[in-house]
């Protein structure tokens, strides 16, 4: 029976597109280009009303949950920091202070939220150095442990974060990638410690808790922790998105007070909790071999890259998004390559998902689509996200 | 109170144009420029606070105040401009996708909010497609921000000009239409709106005779030559080719004629040009020096005069388009889709004969104030020519009833029609104190 608890949550906002495409003069600087690109009325919207009802709430309740026991590890996305910087620099200092705290530790994700690692290697390696050293200056700590962008692992990707210097990460505990295995174990591959997450167990919260129609519906803390404990093996690895807490699961649906009656019940049930870097201290010396293969596992959809890659409009997407990557890098030009860093961010993959398709995944797909967004349709939201990328490789062309 | 809104004032109302064209030489493509220029200006002049948004010179401050800060210029899009020198209309898209994604924030907080807080009802005079969906946004942020009813939302249609594009039914139901000429009013029907029509007007200035130096030295120098002129657009409504083919004509028949011309950058220019060497003129492009003065205009022009065709291909002054519309024998603005007919006003006010086409040029009475060309025959033109050769009474009367008729279309005159019309429209917005 599993007596530690690691609880991990990224927090991220994306960088919104902005739709119709707006076109982009000829001969524009980087500086013209972008604010054609990103629509930041809508990001700031969106990022304030977040902030309101998820950051502020959501970070003292871990604050205090944090003083009762709880441990909790912490990734940003430089995305969600950039926005905190230009709109709200006093949640960032409230941040710094839940940061701050001796049971919270940071963790490095993919400063964009970006699929770089499937485009370039090398260069995801070097961005997730210079993110731990961000993140450093920012908050005072670093981060020692990576996760990726929506939790993406495969063989080349964990030799990419152990070549640069990080001691652990992290994926989605699915049978796919596990087989036999269980994921209450730390495994390592290659020289990488790794800390598979407990997907059914993240998801009772992460998605299901205020799922009337599930089964386990109302969950309380006593039967999570309950359920948490009786799970078999060394340690419970949950991760969860920030904005599980009255973002995705509004105040009213109880998670708040869920989560304050949690640490009781753990500590009831004898579960320690332990950060990200606490568990892979811990079991260290008892982690076990994991093969990776080369397609890469995610914590989306079903936990394989389709949810991303799965339908023709993603795929044509992540076409422009390789061409404008690359064009960028032939400029040779780092604030034209900084632009495309964005463009490649996994959230316009992800918003477009429920294309074609219906069900569950679709439909939380479709909830992160900007609601303003559907006034085009389905098809002119297709249509305009193309031009967004198009409008920005045909502006590179000055620069090549 | 009766009427449901106060009578407007300065003291209690201020404009806000909105329109692509603009008073800058950047801004200047066509009659819009024009019009807006003037309105804003009487306007201003009348005492109303008036701002003018448009696609300005990228060069020149985003803001300025004018007529002791009573007209005040927003240049939009300049971001954008200064990637297109070559004018308005250039990067027409960028522009347009700015303007209507910038400018309804911009417009409600910094101008409809202040105004309405003081008091003052805005009236919004939007021109032209390019406008059309911006007023729509402007309308929404405007209900949405609660002052809605402290505002009249007006578009205005100079054109037909992609008229495709424009969503009718959003439009209309947010604001009135107006159009320039009853021409206009009858093709919008077709469209299922109903426009009032509110014409376009003249500058006072307009009245004053040109320099009678600068007339006689033009007349004097063509003397025994039959003076022509024609300024617009190189667009097959302006019926440039039946122009020329009348002056062709006019040549083969011993009329001896002159042409003095200004077109635009449109590639019809190319095939007019072509038709005119094709029959035999000889086409000769002029340059006038930028800025030195209409002596110096008229003295490049004379330098030319052996060309049958004067093809001027840069900017002329006021000064200079008044002294060829009164010194010329004929004003040739013959076209054959005019929603207003703007140079044809004009000329009438220099006291020119004017031969204008049949549509949208309520103002003109044939062989009355001016010649009303009905058809695209150029042989009615040469037929009309002869005619005025032929009777120089007929020549004088026209001259004289030409600027009578203008006079009735003052830009004052046409903000008093405007003001006329808005407390109907009031009631019919929803405006109340």
């Amino acid at each position: 029976m599993a007596e530690y608890l690691a609880i991990y949550c990224v927090a991220h906002q994306p960088r919104r597109v902005k739709l119709p495409a707006q076109p982009i003069p000829r001969g524009a600087s980087p500086e013209d280009i972008e604010r054609c690109l990103f629509d930041e009325r809508m990001n700031e919207r969106y990022f304030r009303k977040v902030a309101q009802w998820c950051y502020y709430p959501a970070t003292e309740m871990w604050l205090r949950l944090l003083d009762r026991g709880m441990s909790l590890s912490l990734g940003f996305s430089l995305s969600l920091i950039r926005q905190m910087q230009r709109w709200d620099p006093a949640l960032l200092q409230l941040f710094q202070r839940l940061v701050a705290h001796p049971r919270c530790e940071l963790v490095a994700v993919e400063p964009y939220h970006s699929f770089l690692m499937f485009i370039d290697l090398p260069y995801f390696g070097q961005r997730m150095r210079e993110a731990c050293e961000e993140l450093e200056r920012l908050f005072g700590k670093r981060p020692v442990v990576a996760d990726t962008t929506e939790m993406a692992m495969s063989d080349p990707i964990c030799d990419t974060l152990r070549r640069a210097g990080f001691r652990a990460g992290m994926l989605d505990g699915r049978p796919w990638v596990l087989e036999w295995r269980e994921s209450t174990h730390l495994y390592h591959h290659g020289g990488l410690k790794l800390l598979p997450r407990h997907f059914e167990l993240s998801d009772d919260v992460g998605y299901r808790f205020s799922n009337r129609q599930w089964p386990g519906y109302p969950l309380m803390a006593p039967t999570y922790a309950h359920w948490l404990r009786e799970a078999w093996g060394d340690l419970v690895f949950l991760a969860w998105d920030y904005e599980t807490f009255g973002e995705h699961h509004s105040r009213d649906t109880g998670i708040f007070e869920f989560m304050e009656h949690l640490p009781d019940e753990l500590q009831k049930r004898g579960i320690t909790c332990l950060t990200v870097g606490g568990a892979v201290e811990q079991f260290w010396d008892r982690s076990y071999e994991l093969p990776l293969g080369p397609f890469a596992s995610t914590w989306a959809g079903s936990g394989g890259m389709e949810f991303f890659l799965g339908n023709s409009a993603q795929q044509a997407l992540f076409q422009l998004m390789l061409a404008a990557y690359n064009k960028a890098k032939l400029t040779g030009d780092p604030k034209l390559l900084d632009l495309a860093l964005w463009l490649i961010q996994s959230d316009n993959l992800h918003l477009i998902q429920w294309y074609g398709r219906a069900g569950s995944e679709a439909e939380v797909s479709a909830y992160f689509t900007p609601q303003e967004w559907w006034a085009l349709g389905p098809h002119g939201i297709i249509w305009e996200q193309q031009c967004v990328y198009r409008n920005f490789i045909a502006a590179l062309e000055p620069y090549v | 109170m009766p009427g449901g809104i106060a009578d407007i004032q300065p003291t209690n109302a201020m404009f806000v144009v909105i329109s692509f064209e603009g008073p800058d030489r950047y801004s200047r493509a066509g009659g819009l420029g024009e019009r807006v220029t003037e309105l804003t200006d009487a306007l201003a002049t009348q005492g109303f606070t008036t701002h003018l948004i448009f696609v300005g010179d990228p060069a020149l401050p985003g803001r300025e105040e004018r007529l002791d800060g009573r007209l005040i210029l927003h240049r939009w899009c300049q971001w954008i401009s200064k990637y297109y020198p070559e004018g308005v209309y250039a990067g027409e898209d960028a522009k347009l996708y700015d303007l209507n994604d910038s400018l309804p924030h911009y417009f409600f907080h910094e101008i409809a909010r202040p105004a309405v807080a003081a008091g003052k009802l805005v009236i919004v005079l939007a021109e032209e497609w390019h406008t059309a969906e911006v007023l729509c946004r402007i309308s929404d942020a405007l209900y949405y921000g609660g002052i809605r009813h402290r505002a009249i939302l007006l578009w205005n249609a100079n054109n037909v000009f992609s008229f495709h594009r424009v969503n009718w039914g959003r439009l209309s139901f947010v604001s009135a239409l107006l159009t320039v000429s009853k021409y206009m009013k009858h093709v919008m029907w077709g469209l299922g709106v109903n426009p009032l029509v509110v014409p376009n007007g003249v500058p006072e200035r307009f009245f004053e005779p040109p320099d009678p130096a600068g007339v006689a030295r033009l007349r004097q120098a063509f003397e025994g030559n039959l003076l022509l002129f024609k300024i617009g657009r190189f667009d097959p409504d302006k019926r440039w080719i039946m122009a020329v083919e009348a002056v062709a004509r006019l040549k083969e028949r011993g009329a001896r004629p002159k042409f003095i011309i200004r077109g635009g950058i449109e590639p019809h220019g190319g095939e007019v040009l072509g038709h005119a060497r094709g029959r035999g003129l000889r086409v000769q492009d002029v340059w006038l020096p930028d800025g030195a003065g209409v002596d110096r205009e008229i003295e490049a022009v004379i330098a030319a005069q052996e060309a049958d065709v004067i093809n001027i291909k840069s900017f002329v002054s006021e000064e200079f388009k008044r002294t060829c519309y009164a010194a010329a024998d004929a004003t040739l603005a013959n076209s054959g889709h005019e929603p207003f007919g703007i140079v044809g006003l004009e000329a009438m006010a220099s006291g020119g004969v004017t031969f204008v086409g049949a549509t949208g040029e309520d103002y003109a009475i044939s062989f009355e104030n001016s010649i009303v060309v009905e058809t695209d025959d150029p042989e009615e033109i040469v037929g009309y020519i002869y005619f005025l050769s032929d009777h120089p009474r007929v020549v004088e009367r026209v001259r004289a009833s030409a600027r009578e008729t203008a006079r009735r279309f003052t830009w004052n005159d046409v903000i008093e029609n405007l003001l006329g019309k808005l407390r109907y429209l009031a009631v019919v917005q929803g405006v109340h104190a």
